[in-house]
């Protein structure tokens, strides 16, 4: 059996050591590239969004290297992607290749649901091999995560750009390369006093920028043509409202325990938008209005023909809660100059709307 | 004396501008791209210096427009602006009290909305050319008229025929269509003019509230029929000023301006002999990774000045810039 899934944000670093430790051989797809794009986009019926037409050329790609097993994210939840791997694995199939699909549905099953498909994919390793191995890939995670807070605050200031990109890729490294949750917590001390050594510009007031919209475009930066390391160069600090640790921390463990991490964001968005309208748009309508007084401005991403972040971008300008949001439309037609401009002008835009405040204030 | 030189270089038309210490307009031009921004950035510069009246000292430039960076550095900018941020200070100069910025230009069209001098929200269409000068171009020369004559032709019109605006190519069948059942060619030219305001106050402009006053600018402002169908639209009188085609070099000369007085610098402008140095651009395939990164290089005399284009920044450290 030879294993993958397509790229997520860092999700291989954590699968890929959790698979070794279990001897299970993965093929993690080529890095996310403009020809996985056109392959994607080739194969894909035009009308869905970019993550479908991302996640088919990463299988394709991974195919092609010889994988033979397919993971993929499925769930009955409100958003359409719980439903790819099924149209997928049909577009697949029809290419010729010979695989086996295996949604992974963790959000109905959850915890118990992921050690099960360890467990059919190792062909029944013992629960004492399994429990450990996936627990090292999640600490991955939340060390990987713990870092690119840092990165995302140091590139707004660092004197050198790029330096702070460059720390993380070295974490990246040795991170993927850690078998022991001890070696990660030293990496993760060694390399966040190494950010905090990076030589900062004083003179560079950075503004606080926070990304949010829907789940995969704000974890992909191929997907949001590194929207975050854009935003760093023109001295904003960004937060993001999702880091994957957080959502598996909470899918996999509090919310099977009853804990609803949501439910703040679902009642600061209830007076301007009382139900779920799929995928994550009810979150960002939410975010909005609680995080208005925390962000000089909020970058609003969503998948091109995503009904949900559709929804709430509409919604969002009505709030009396007060921030700018640029809303970026994520699609394989954005051009990065496009892109650019738009963000420039929105980066004037808070500086301005910031220095105004501070003049009124006084 | 000081001038401050404002360089709009945009995909249609490049356009310059040159102010005094009080911000007084001393000199505009306004050229056609061509697809040349490199020759018409030395053609406009060469022209500006020909006319530049004596004792004048450049003490600063800036640049905006799609190829901001390209001509940033060839001529020395100080600084280098997006055009959203360039046509809001323009506006905001000509009319303090401006709410509503309306900017049609060649390839794209923009809506700032401007509320107490400060700019709040703004939108740009940049990938659908219909609400654009290019749609209009086309469609005159489809009718056999000259750009200049559409305007007035266009409010000749009594009874103006409703064209699909939503995309140039079925506002083309649509007007063919019109046509051959026998309108009046300046019903069609107003039928135009409004599905293209139309289009821009349902795409550009959606979702935002257009206040009183409202400033038009871009070259598109130069149509008195697409004025007309704008002020219909939007029930409220909508002011052209007097150089409304060049707002986006004026107004990044205004920034320049601040930004020098407030830095006290020197200019890095590189002089007007910059128009007849033999710039090359070329470019390739980074192979460096699968990502396949096409990289664009500007050089001079074998020296490589400036590299875009990749998705790291692998070239931008590279280069000298």
């Amino acid at each position: 059996m030879r294993v993958t899934a397509p790229h997520l944000a860092h999700l291989w670093v954590g699968l890929k050591g959790t698979l070794e430790e279990l001897g299970v051989e993965s093929v993690p797809p080529p890095p996310t590239s403009r020809r996985t794009l056109s392959l994607g986009v080739k194969y894909s019926p035009e009308g869905l969004c970019l993550p479908f037409k991302l996640t088919l050329g990463n299988f394709i790609e991974a195919l092609e290297a010889g994988a033979d097993t397919l993971l993929m994210a499925a769930g009955t939840g409100t958003c359409r992607l719980g439903r790819y791997h099924l149209l997928q694995k049909q577009i697949l199939q029809d290419l010729g290749y010979k695989f086996k699909m295996i949604p992974l549905g963790v959000s109905e099953k959850k915890f118990l649901g992921l050690l099960h498909i360890f467990k059919f994919i190792t062909g029944g390793a013992s629960w004492a091999k399994i429990i450990p191995a996936v627990l090292l890939g999640l600490k991955k995670y939340s060390v990987i995560d713990d870092i690119e807070r840092e990165v995302n605050r140091v590139r707004a200031v660092e004197r050198e750009k790029g330096a702070a990109s460059r720390i993380l890729r070295q974490a990246i490294t040795a991170i993927a390369e850690a078998k022991r949750p001890h070696s990660l917590r030293e990496i993760r001390k060694y390399y966040l006093e190494k950010l905090a050594q990076v030589p900062r510009n004083p003179n560079i007031q950075p503004l606080k920028v926070m990304v949010m919209g829907e789940f995969y475009v704000v974890l992909e930066p191929f997907s949001n043509l590194d929207v975050e390391i854009e935003l760093g160069k023109l001295g904003c600090e960004v937060h993001r409202n999702l880091y994957l640790s957080d959502w598996t921390k909470f899918s996999f463990f509090l919310n099977p325990l009853g804990m609803n991490e949501k439910q703040r964001v679902h009642r600061a968005a209830l007076p301007y938008l009382k139900r779920d309208v799929g995928g994550d748009g009810w979150e960002s309508v939410g975010e909005k209005v609680l995080h208005a007084q925390d962000y000089d401005g909020l970058i609003h991403l969503a998948p091109f023909t995503c009904m949900p972040e559709i929804i709430a971008e509409n919604i969002m300008p009505t709030t009396k809660e007060d921030v700018p949001v640029l809303t970026l439309i994520c699609d394989e037609q954005m051009g990065k100059p496009g892109m650019l401009t738009r963000l420039e002008a929105f980066v004037d835009l808070i500086r301005r709307r910031r220095k105004a405040r501070e003049k009124a204030a006084i | 004396m000081k001038v401050y030189l404002g360089i709009d270089v945009g995909s249609v038309t490049t356009k310059f501008a040159l102010l005094d210490e009080r911000d007084e307009l001393v000199d505009t031009l306004y050229l056609r791209t061509q697809g040349k921004p490199i020759a018409m950035v030395q053609q406009g510069l060469a022209e500006i210096a020909r006319r530049l009246p004596p004792g004048m000292e450049i003490a600063g430039v800036g640049t905006t427009g799609s190829a901001r960076y390209l001509a940033g550095v060839i001529v020395g900018a100080d600084l280098v602006k997006n055009e959203i941020t360039s046509h809001a200070v323009a506006a905001l100069h000509i009319l303090p009290q401006v709410q509503t910025v309306v900017e049609i230009g060649g390839q794209d069209s923009k809506v700032i909305i401007i509320r107490q001098g400060v700019v709040t929200d703004f939108g740009m269409n940049t990938v659908c050319a219909a609400g654009t000068g290019s749609f209009l171009d086309h469609q005159a020369l489809r009718l056999g008229i000259s750009i200049e004559e559409f305007g007035p032709r266009a409010l000749e019109s009594r009874t103006p025929v409703r064209i699909a605006g939503r995309c140039t190519v079925f506002a083309e069948s649509d007007m063919v269509h019109k046509q051959q059942m026998g309108h009046r060619t300046e019903d069609i030219l107003y039928g135009l003019c409004q599905a293209l305001v139309r289009n821009y106050l349902n795409n550009v402009a959606l979702g935002k509230e257009l206040l009183p006053p409202v400033v038009f600018q871009g070259g598109v402002a130069f149509n008195q029929g697409i004025v007309r169908a704008l002020e219909e639209s939007l029930e409220t009188q909508v002011v052209v000023p007097p150089h409304h085609e060049v707002m986006g070099a004026i107004g990044v000369a205004l920034l320049v301006h601040e930004e020098m007085s407030a830095t006290g610098e020197p200019s890095r402008f590189q002089g007007f002999q910059v128009s007849q140095i033999q710039y090359h651009t070329s470019s390739f395939e980074c192979k460096a990774c699968p990502n396949l990164c096409e990289i664009a290089q500007l050089s001079l005399n074998g020296k490589v000045l400036a590299r875009w284009g990749g998705r790291c920044d692998l070239w931008e450290r590279t280069s000298t810039s």
